[in-house]
């Protein structure tokens, strides 16, 4: 099937590129542009293991085709660290078991970092509904809110920005 | 021992972590190799059938297919047990179960796969399949395998002590049959196998074979291959890059890992196969429909006097482990509580559907949701307090049960009392208003088979450390970490042992050609075991160190310590680490300190050094101390390994090397539900969950382990099935297989009880499958608390509910659940006729389909009830 | 899995989308959220030559305050209707209904247009091209036999879609564009409970706006779904219910229900009851009743028909004990 010349603003940087019109962004991502971040987990659009936004809003890269996101700013859980450090939500799912197998991890770090960005201040119950769409196998969510939790804090605390200040 | 550590116990990051939280972190289908190929597998639309003509011309003849791999062109037989070798890479003669593997086109791009796919003609002549074990039992003709009779893959008759004379002895017995029905792993990383040759050099022709796979077991799949591929193993590499969740659907070896390696090499390119979600439930090696027949003898006072079980279990179309899933069975009947005389009756039966093979809590988890629901009958049948019977059947460990288990550290006790404390047991039971209930249950698990799969005497895990003069500590092991943090343990042994930063320990795991043989991640081993091998290779390379500061230091060997990143004597410095006094514990483990760097080390010499230094000291930096050891041994590597000691191996019955384990973890949980009545529903509000994992190496990691047991428990009791018609699989997606997101998932509060086992290392047990059995009897027994209804058919879903209220209750409408009750007798599917295609004619309507005899106007037997329900004819009823 | 070979095209305006929806008729399919169709296409439930990707039209694209009600535009995401104000205010049925869509990320991508147009669903249908081969197919797609009504000619698959009976129960008009201008009818009698023919929405029409009448503003609603997780399901039955309130209780009420037949249903024999007759439990219980008639599940999806009829009865009864005020 002929390709098609596409061009992707991801994380900030514009892609240009040749691709099946009947490409999927997720596959787009993985394979054309090597952003193997965003993982195909269920097929069947149900899991949120491939969630990327789109214009800033939460999307599942696995039930949108590639061409149709030219001339969309699309941020991959690769665009979540800051400046080469963890993000403060990234550092938190660390340290306390938020991620097991990790496989599921990308798509949680881009729909929190989606919630802690419209909502710096969530309660338990907002939490838990902002991650009602992506599911993993390993923890049973319950350390995720922990981290969740402790990454606000650090948020509040300015810990996430020591990193990028010493750094600089 | 010691007691006081800088770094066991503490909860710390997982040293992978930073990967999977940026997405940087590879997994097998993140992997591309130059010139990579893409393969897709074929499979059967029967679930028995002899292949008849399979012909790939037209496949071939399309435009970017490279190669169309079958059968013969790899018919060596494989399997994960070597009693169970009844697998080919691809089918040869003849299909089992639908999904199973016909044949894989090799392509360009996947589009061009799946397009060649189609053009595979097939001729298949269907036999008669069977579905249910219990008919299956009865197949005289028609085998699913010629050599095991009847489909019988194998059955064990076990007596231990004399269950008759319990049973005679008793005041109270109670009969049941529970059923758990069958669940899946279904680990959000599909599988994926990426497989390349090697060309040597001196042939000029493609020599080793390089694998990189999702697998709990690379040395496992070194062997398979071998077995396979006729090729030895040493020429043949398995990489296991980041695995994501294994929960045991990894723990054998899985079809496309074999088929990936055929594929590249008749491809003569590298080769990357990665299955769709779908042909990851028809892998499966999930959790088999288990149906228990359980009898349970008591005393007035609780004691039990006997149990005897009947256990048959739906294996599926191939062995894989279920020899070892049906003597787990049994054999965790004992070293739980305290149980004189057991019978155990157990039938692995084969049957037209996907294997199934390990689960996380593997063999256990069935019969203990019967086992601790049928405690819960017996309790309120003699008036006890369940939480109390429970105590009067303690062990008195260390022991020996009467099926030849040996039980040290036994935390029971413990965790009982705690989650009775935490729960407020005492205070709520009984009186929490109608439609709440409590419900307590118990479990258990292995921390690693004391007999291996293949039976030998190597050690089942080796462990190698390196030590160069640049202070870094690199260590190789073969334990797979499959987001269970193995690494992670592995490192912290190592720090702790050799007192340095976490940061100096680089862990180089599960790659054949570099780590030693360790037999995998699963039956919950690997903190046990490779843990113990870590130890003890910690211990050899300190050992040198040590023996090397000490004349450094001119004192002895026993006067030197090692900790904070230091050495020093401690009969002159104290206990305290000079250089860590300043510290905090958390930074100590940051980063590796720059104050021990010795000028030049690295690329000079010992020479100079040492008369830079002739001075006595009595303290040295790490890297100090490590040059000294290398400056008088010449390199400073060292090994451990683990094998499990010889009175932890069992009895000498038939089947007695499945069930020990040199330590045993404990688990015991309170539920707190409640039961919408008038529609079924069944809320977990909170679970109390202790276990006993001797000690806790990381705490994040055993709580992470913990809930997600628990959790996944959870799931397998209220909402996750795998629902077959006919030998199709109703839900094989993640939309349709329902495992709990995170609405539903109720809060799981893990309580840690560390009993200190004699032989863990630093007393740690298991941690990661323990608790899952207990959550199902527990969620069973506290829905019976809540409206006095016992559901003996997990999951326990709305409608089981329901129907189960209804039954009880005098007048009330019956809510009848056709479906899943009867599956021996698939006419009975109301509503359903359509795909009975299987008894003999292919994928048309045949003609004692309903439809067919519909239009003949000669309505089967059952039909009645059939037109009751039709809407065609139904209307407004 | 990858996706059929198409061609994509992307219109900016509705002329665009309705010259090529006439030009391509017979082998295209529209694309907006994509949460129904791409799955499907993965499953080779279609195999256009063509895909309408409409999510550039954004004309489309909104909730607005006309002269007599709201208008939605058919590609306002259900998220956007979940959190709208004007829409939790004045018809809160329908803001119910919208946030119990699949889940979070997906109501940010699925779209009111694509929610009513939303294809029926079935287990022997919803699956892979090799797992529908391995049943013979069905009625639905490339075979002639459906599995849950063994000798019927008729798809059973059930209508799956959330924001419908809320819909319905508002009086909601839809608009719908073609080449030769644009017609608005209601959505009561846009579904027609045909298999094959599901709504009446020819191959070259396109839906493109939602109105909600003034006359529905402020009616007081409710929206129960029986699923089993939380979030991400499909609703295995939904119940709207919404009443008029006057003087404090219901002047006039509509039931509504969703995933239990081919299509949407507005149950009218409960509508007279709740008209008729002041609301005690005994009514409630009543209307229950007539709504769980209404309902004919088959076994299309998890749990059993018997189940789910009897939630319809249950769901039903506490829909409206919840929402509408009794008369004291």
């Amino acid at each position: 099937m002929k390709k098609v010349l596409l061009t992707l603003n991801v994380n900030g940087r514009e892609h240009e590129f040749a691709c099946e019109p009947n490409a999927l962004l997720l596959d787009a991502l993985r394979v054309d542009l090597g952003l193997t971040g965003s993982k195909r987990a269920c097929d069947d659009s149900s899991c949120g293991a491939c969630t990327v936004l789109l214009d800033g809003t939460p999307m599942l890269s696995c039930a949108l085709l590639a061409a149709s996101c030219e001339g969309q700013k699309i941020t991959t859980v690769e665009g979540i660290a800051e400046h080469g450090s963890l993000a403060a939500i990234q550092k938190a799912y660390g340290d306390w078991g938020g991620a097991q197998c990790g496989f599921c991890t990308p798509g949680f770090m881009v729909t929190v970092h989606w919630l802690l960005e419209q909502n710096p201040n969530p309660t338990e119950e907002e939490i838990r509904h902002a991650l009602s769409g992506n599911l993993c196998r390993c923890t049973g969510y319950t350390q995720m809110y922990q981290a969740v939790k402790a990454a606000i804090e650090a948020e509040k605390k300015g810990i996430a920005h020591t990193a990028e200040r010493t750094d600089a | 021992m010691i007691d006081n550590f800088s770094i066991i116990g503490k909860p710390i990051a997982m040293v992978d972590a930073a990967g999977k939280t940026t997405g940087a972190g590879k997994y097998t289908d993140d992997l591309t190799l130059p010139g990579m190929l893409i393969g897709k597998i074929l499979h059967s639309p029967y679930p028995h059938a002899r292949i008849k003509k399979l012909d790939a011309s037209r496949a071939l003849a399309l435009p970017g297919v490279v190669a169309v791999v079958i059968g013969e062109d790899a018919p060596n037989k494989y399997g994960i047990l070597p009693v169970g070798h009844d697998e080919t890479a691809l089918a040869v003669g003849k299909v089992r179960y639908v999904g199973d593997n016909v044949a894989c086109v090799v392509a360009e791009t996947e589009g061009i796969a799946e397009k060649a796919m189609e053009l595979i003609d097939v001729e298949y002549e269907p036999l008669p399949a069977y579905f249910d074990p219990e008919e299956s039992m009865k197949a005289e003709a028609d085998l699913i395998h010629d050599e095991k009779p009847h489909n019988i893959e194998k059955d064990y008759h076990h007596v231990f002590g004399e269950p008759d004379a319990g049973f005679a002895e008793a005041d109270e017995i109670t009969e049941g049959r529970y059923i758990a029905n069958e669940v899946t792993h279904a680990a959000m990383e599909p599988h994926s196998t990426l497989a390349s040759f090697e060309i040597d050099p001196q042939t000029g022709n493609p020599g080793r074979l390089v694998v990189w796979s999702s697998t709990q077991v690379p040395y496992y799949l070194q062997h398979k291959l071998s077995i396979v591929l006729d090729m030895p193993m040493s020429q043949i590499r398995v990489i296991k890059p980041l695995v994501g969740g294994g929960f045991g659907g990894k723990s054998e070896v899985i079809p496309l890992e074999i088929i990936a390696a055929v594929a590249a090499r008749k491809a003569k390119a590298p080769v990357k196969i990665t299955y769709t979600r779908e042909e990851v439930f028809w892998a499966h090696r999930g959790r088999p429909r288990t149906v228990v027949d359980l009898k349970t003898g008591v005393k007035r006072d609780g004691r039990i006097t006997s149990v005897a079980a009947r256990v048959v279990q739906d294996g599926g179309a191939y062995c894989s482990y279920g020899v070892v899933t049906i003597l787990y069975s049994g054999a965790l009947l004992g070293a739980l509580y305290d149980i004189p005389n057991i019978r155990y009756d157990g039938y692995r039966v084969l049957t037209n559907k996907p294997a199934c093979g390990a689960m996380r809590g593997h063999g256990t988890v069935n019969v203990r949701f019967a086992f601790e629901s049928q405690l819960d009958e017996l309790a309120a049948k003699i008036g006890m307090d369940p939480a109390a019977i429970r105590e009067r059947n303690l062990l008195k460990a260390p022991t020996i049960t009467v099926n030849g288990l040996r039980v040290q550290s036994y935390g029971l006790p413990e965790c009982i009392s705690q989650t009775v404390t935490r729960s407020k047991w005492r205070e709520r039971k009984g009186k929490l208003p109608r439609g709440r209930g409590l419900g307590i249950a118990c479990s258990h698990y292995v921390s690693g088979a004391a007999n291996s799969i293949i039976r030998s005497d190597m050690p089942h895990s080796t462990v190698n450390i390196k030590i160069d003069r640049d202070g870094g500590v690199v260590v190789y092991t073969g334990a797979s970490d499959i987001g269970q943090g193995s690494d992670t343990m592995v490192a912290q042994i190592v720090a702790e042992v050799l007192g340095c930063t976490l940061a100096r320990v680089k862990v180089i795991a599960a790659d054949t050609d570099l780590t030693p043989i360790d037999i995998g991640s699963y039956s919950s081993r690997v903190t046990f075991m490779n843990g113990n091998a870590t130890l003890r290779a910690a211990e050899a390379v300190k050992k040198q160190i040590v023996e090397a500061a000490a004349r450094r230091m001119q004192c002895d060997a026993g006067d030197v310590l090692m900790r904070g990143d230091c050495v020093w004597r401690k009969s002159v410095r104290g206990e305290t680490a000079p250089d860590a006094n300043a510290k905090s514990a958390a930074m100590e483990q940051s980063a590796p300190t720059a104050s021990g760097r010795v000028e030049g080390q690295i690329l000079r010499g010992s020479v100079q050094q040492k008369r830079k230094e002739e001075i006595v000291k009595d303290q040295m930096s790490f890297e100090e101390a490590v040059v000294a050891a290398i400056d008088f041994h010449g390199a400073l590597t060292g090994t451990g390994s683990y094998a499990p000691p010889p009175e932890a191996r069992g009895g000498k019955h038939k089947g007695a090397g499945v069930g020990p384990s040199p330590a045993y973890s404990y688990s015991a949980q309170v539920a707190e539900v409640a039961v919408d009545e008038e529609t079924g529903e069944v809320t977990v509000l909170k679970i109390w969950a202790a276990h006993d994992c001797g000690r806790a190496l990381n705490p994040v990691s055993v709580e992470g382990q913990v809930i997600g047991s628990v959790w996944m428990g959870l799931g397998q009791a209220l909402q996750e099935e795998m629902v077959w018609k006919d030998g199709l699989l109703m839900n094989p997606g993640m939309l349709e297989y329902r495992s709990p997101s995170a609405t539903e998932s109720p809060e799981i509060e893990c309580i840690i009880v560390e009993s200190v086992d004699p032989e863990g290392p630093f007393g740690a047990k298991e941690a990661s499958e323990g608790s899952l059995a207990a959550a199902i009897p527990a969620i069973a027994n506290a829905i019976y608390d809540a409206v006095g209804v016992r559901l003996r058919e997990s999951p326990f879903t709305p409608e089981r509910v329901l129907a189960a209220l209804r039954a009880k209750k005098v007048g009330a409408k019956k809510i009848d659940l056709t479906e899943s009750v009867d599956p021996t007798n698939p006419q009975a599917f109301r509503e359903h006729g359509g795909a009975l295609w299987y008894r003999g004619k292919g994928p048309a309507r045949h003609a004692s389909d309903a439809a067919v005899a519909h239009h003949k106007g000669a309505a089967r037997g059952n039909s009645s009830r059939d037109s009751r329900e039709r809407p065609s004819a139904g209307g407004d009823d | 899995m990858s996706l059929p070979e198409f061609q994509l095209l992307r219109p900016r305006t509705i002329a665009e989308a309705c010259e090529m929806l006439a030009k391509h008729a017979d082998e295209i399919q529209i694309v907006a959220g994509g949460t129904d169709l791409i799955p499907s296409l993965r499953q080779r439930l279609f195999e256009p030559k063509f895909v309408l990707d409409i999510r550039g039209i954004a004309e489309i694209r909104g909730i607005r305050r006309g002269a007599d009600g709201v208008e939605i535009g058919a590609l306002t995401s259900l998220t956007a209707i979940e959190h709208s104000d004007a829409i939790a205010r004045e018809y809160p049925v329908l803001a119910e209904a919208a946030a119990t869509v699949a889940s979070p990320v997906l109501r940010n991508m699925g779209t009111i247009g694509g929610n009513i147009c939303l294809d029926t669903r079935c287990l022997w249908y919803n699956q892979s091209l090799t797992w529908r081969k391995s049943c013979g197919f069905c009625i639905k797609k490339d075979g002639d036999l459906c599995h849950v009504a063994p000798g019927g000619t008729k798809c059973w698959a059930a209508f799956s879609a959330d924001t419908p009976p809320a819909l319905l129960c508002l009086g909601a008009e839809i608009e719908i564009a073609n080449a030769n201008g644009v017609r608005r009818v209601p959505l009561d009698g846009f579904y027609t409970g045909e298999g094959e023919a599901r709504m009446k929405l020819a191959k070259d029409e396109l839906l493109t706006r939602v109105f909600l009448p003034a006359r529905a503003a402020g009616w007081r609603g409710a929206y129960r779904k029986l699923r089993v997780r939380g979030s991400i399901d499909y609703p295995l039955a939904g119940i709207a219910v919404a009443y008029r309130p006057a003087n404090g209780y219901a002047a006039e009420a509509r039931v509504a229900l969703t995933a239990v037949n081919p299509a949407p249903v507005l149950v009218r024999d409960a509508e007279r009851l709740l008209s008729e007759n002041e609301l005690t439990r005994e009514v409630a219980g009543a209307a229950g009743d007539i709504a769980a008639r209404t309902a004919k599940p088959l076994t299309t999806s998890a749990l059993t028909p018997e189940y789910r009829r009897e939630m319809v009865r249950v769901l039903t009864k506490r829909a409206l004990m919840e929402v509408i005020p009794s008369k004291k």
